[in-house]
């Protein structure tokens, strides 16, 4: 068993970017065959199998950074205990992989990352740390940094940037017994992101409804839609069957989309559906908008969504393509938690947030009467802005969004 | 730009090659450009899963390469830049030793304290370790000639460097020097369009380089660095003159980096993609292949056996290479001096002692100790 650990492929390169995976768990493969692609600061490579076998475990996700000496596959070589192809690091401590399909989110501000200590003005980073922290104006000397012997990764300056602080990678230094304070700098997005909040937070009245949806039926749908996609390279996610679900609902009750117009004191209501979807990017929270849901297909959905938030995440959204949204839809709940109560995204009337799918033994009626059986649950939390709406419209909308994606063959209605 | 130098055209005819190479030594010269392609490709693979540290690929270069050094006997002193080991191969340095250098363990001649790709080679060969400054080699290459002239003896030396050696002081210094002492030295400086990724058009304001030899005193020549028969002639008459007493040459060859300066380099973010296309088609492996079949010399037959016999002599190398252990501590102290005097006696001592209750150093961790 060969434990393959990402190589210095550069001089001096600290970690990478997992590109793609060019082999699948239990394929057999040659020495020398490619078998994932690797971006690092200075090249984008193919990296090649040490010796011939097969490939038993693919350790870490598409589009995830590791740093250099962290087991990135497993091979089996015929050979008995765990060989190491390559050892940049000495007897690195045994990391915990992130599992290949978790999407690449900043992760929760939970710990703060040890400082190096301050070294004459001098600031230990790799170059496209460097080159992020320019462009979001964050100051390196204020950044914890998590590499080995303290190096600022571009993670540690994205997690800066947006108040978080980056998991600890196996190499850091260990951390110093007197905490510090961590001081980042209050600007860039970060701080766009806050007056969007404060503006949004002091003006609607949120109340939040949350309403518990059985998608057992639509799990299997969408499996049904994915291969269809699949056929025309469109990649199918519950995501437009939601947009979908929520366009109808929205139709239904128009009341709940559109937006106060101050200024006219009127309320405006445009009588189509332009929804934001709100993004996690490098760069933090964007909301790009697709605009006339109502009028378009599944597929059709799917693809735009694809491709919009492949841009918006490259940062190549255009500007007009962040305005005009009449409703909004949040998925940060797909990483944990069962309920939420998102901030609009203002000047709409109310914006839905959807939680992960779970599976729990549900009360089924059938013809024999009533039974247990396995089902597959997903929570809404849907926000509205109490000046335009009442709870009366809230609920009969979220309820009809139940109905209908308990049961998908009404989304063509 | 001085009159370029050009023996194989594009249809591989040579209406002007004088038989200066005989046909086994053509075939030879092939596959030894044949034998560099090979080891680059198995050290680009061996880098990229992590079992080497660094290589520097020669891919566009190989006729500039063999075509010098059929021009010289293996006793001429090699001078080499880092994108010469074709000169060492056609010499008959052995690719399993150039691996051990690669691999750096105990069978490599610098036992792993060179970088990789740094090779030497003695005994027959004068092949001077490859050194990574540019240009200091020059200077020394002027001094092993000027030794061999002082000495009366025949043998000239080569010096080999790109077009970004050409900025270094030693250029300057080795050609002046060369030039007044009438040394028996033969500067290649090496045009293949990129120092690292500074494009040849920055970095001199000369029309080309073979002009520069003017201001020395020597004779300056411009030849097709592609064309195996054009380099071979242009560095032959240079080592005449050399060994006539009649002092310097500087060469230009004219030639194309296909590849990446080094493992850490991705020229795909600084080379226009229909240049490399352009000169793709001057590939010089497959200009002197044309050459060769027009002279009856090459066929299906022998492309598939030569590239076979390169291709498993190569991975055998990495095979024993590979398997072969790292150097051992206490060559640290005992390749210094003839005698072990007592000072490094004494810190050897306590090394082994640290290593024994701590365990072997695992230097550097095979990380790139940069």
């Amino acid at each position: 068993m060969i434990e393959f650990k990402l190589p210095d492929i550069g001089e001096g390169t600290a970690e990478g970017e997992i590109v793609k995976w060019l082999v699948s768990t239990g394929d057999a493969v040659k020495e020398h065959q490619a078998i994932v692609e690797v971006m690092t600061d200075k090249a984008t490579v193919e990296v090649p199998a040490p010796a011939d076998g097969t490939i038993t475990e693919l350790l870490v996700g598409e589009g995830d950074t590791v740093p250099v000496g962290d087991v990135i596959f497993r091979l089996d070589n015929g050979g008995g205990a765990p060989a190491q192809a390559a050892s940049p690091e000495p007897a690195a401590a045994p990391s915990a992989p992130s599992a290949p399909t978790a999407p690449s989110v900043p992760s929760a501000p939970t710990a703060v990352a040890a400082q190096p200590e301050p070294s004459g003005g001098k600031v230990l980073a790799v170059p496209s740390a460097r080159r992020v922290a320019r462009e979001l104006s964050v100051d390196l000397g204020t950044v914890a940094g998590s590499g080995r012997n303290g190096v600022i990764r571009r993670a540690d300056v994205e997690a800066a940037a947006t108040g978080g602080a980056v998991a600890q990678s196996s190499h850091s230094v260990v951390a110093p017994s007197t905490a510090q304070a961590q001081r980042i700098p209050f600007r860039g997005v970060r701080r766009k992101i806050a007056e969007a909040m404060v503006r949004s937070s002091q003006t609607a009245v949120h109340f939040t409804i949350v309403e518990e949806v059985d998608v057992t039926d639509l799990v299997r749908v969408r499996q049904k839609a994915k291969a269809i996609g699949a056929e025309q390279g469109i990649k199918v996610t519950f995501m437009p069957f939601i947009m979908k679900a929520v366009a109808n609902g929205l139709m239904k009750f128009p009341m709940l989309n559109g937006h106060l117009d101050e200024q006219a004191e009127e309320i405006v209501l445009p009588g189509t559906v332009n929804l934001g979807i709100a993004t996690d990017t490098p760069n933090g929270l964007i909301v790009p908008v697709i605009s006339q849901v109502e009028s378009k297909g599944l597929l059709q959905l799917a693809a735009e969504l694809g491709d919009l938030s492949e841009r918006t995440r490259a940062g190549r959204v255009r500007p007009e393509e962040l305005r005009g949204s009449t409703f909004s839809i949040t998925n940060a709940g797909n990483i944990g938690g069962t309920i939420a109560t998102p901030i609009i995204n203002f000047p709409d009337i109310a914006i839905l947030g959807v939680h992960r799918i779970v599976k729990r033994p549900g009360v089924v009626d059938t013809p024999e009467g009533e039974v247990i059986e396995v089902r597959q649950y997903m929570n809404f939390s849907c926000s509205v802005d109490h000046r335009l709406a009442d709870g009366a419209d809230a609920a009969r909308f979220v309820a009809y969004l139940r109905q209908i994606l308990e049961e998908p063959a009404l989304l063509s209605l | 730009m001085t009159e370029t130098l050009k023996m194989i055209e594009a249809d591989g005819s040579a209406p002007s090659f004088n038989g200066a190479l005989d046909d086994k030594a053509l075939v030879y010269c092939y596959r030894t450009m044949l034998m560099v392609r090979a080891f680059d490709d198995i050290c680009m693979k061996l880098q990229r899963s992590g079992r080497i540290g660094f290589s520097i690929p020669n891919k566009g270069v190989e006729a500039t390469q063999v075509g010098a050094a059929s021009a010289l006997r293996s006793t001429d002193f090699f001078f080499p830049s880092y994108r010469d080991f074709g000169m060492a191969l056609h010499h008959g340095a052995e690719p399993v030793e150039m691996m051990h250098n690669m691999f750096g363990n105990a069978s490599d001649s610098a036992r792993g304290r060179q970088m990789p790709v740094h090779f030497s080679f003695t005994k027959p060969l004068r092949f001077f370790s490859i050194s990574s400054p540019i240009g200091t080699h020059l200077p020394q290459a002027v001094g092993a000639a000027f030794a061999s002239q002082a000495q009366g003896k025949d043998d000239v030396s080569l010096a080999s460097f790109g077009d970004g050696g050409t900025s270094s002081t030693g250029f300057h210094s080795a050609l002046n020097m060369a030039g007044v002492w009438k040394a028996p030295v033969i500067f290649l400086c090496q045009n293949n369009g990129w120092a690292i990724s500074l494009p040849s058009s920055g970095q001199t304001a000369s029309d080309g380089y073979a002009i520069k030899a003017k201001a020395y005193g020597m004779p300056g020549v411009t030849v097709d660095g592609n064309d195996l028969l054009a380099v071979n002639r242009a560095v032959s008459e240079a080592a005449e003159r050399a060994r006539a007493g009649e002092g310097p040459t500087l060469i230009e060859a004219f030639t194309y980096r296909m590849g990446g300066h080094s493992t850490s380099d991705d020229p795909t973010k600084y080379v226009p993609a229909e240049e490399l296309e352009k000169w793709a088609k001057k590939d010089p492996v497959l200009r002197m292949q044309r050459f060769l079949a027009q002279r009856g010399l090459w066929d299906e037959a022998l492309e598939e056996t030569l590239q076979a016999e390169c291709a498993a002599e190569v991975a055998a190398a990495a095979k024993e290479a590979q398997a072969t252990p790292g150097p051992t501590l206490e060559t640290i102290f005992s390749d210094v001096y003839e005698t072990l005097p007592n000072h490094l006696r004494r810190q050897g001592e306590q090394a082994f002692d640290l290593a024994a209750r701590k365990g072997d150093a695992d230097a550097g961790g095979g990380a790139f100790p940069l």
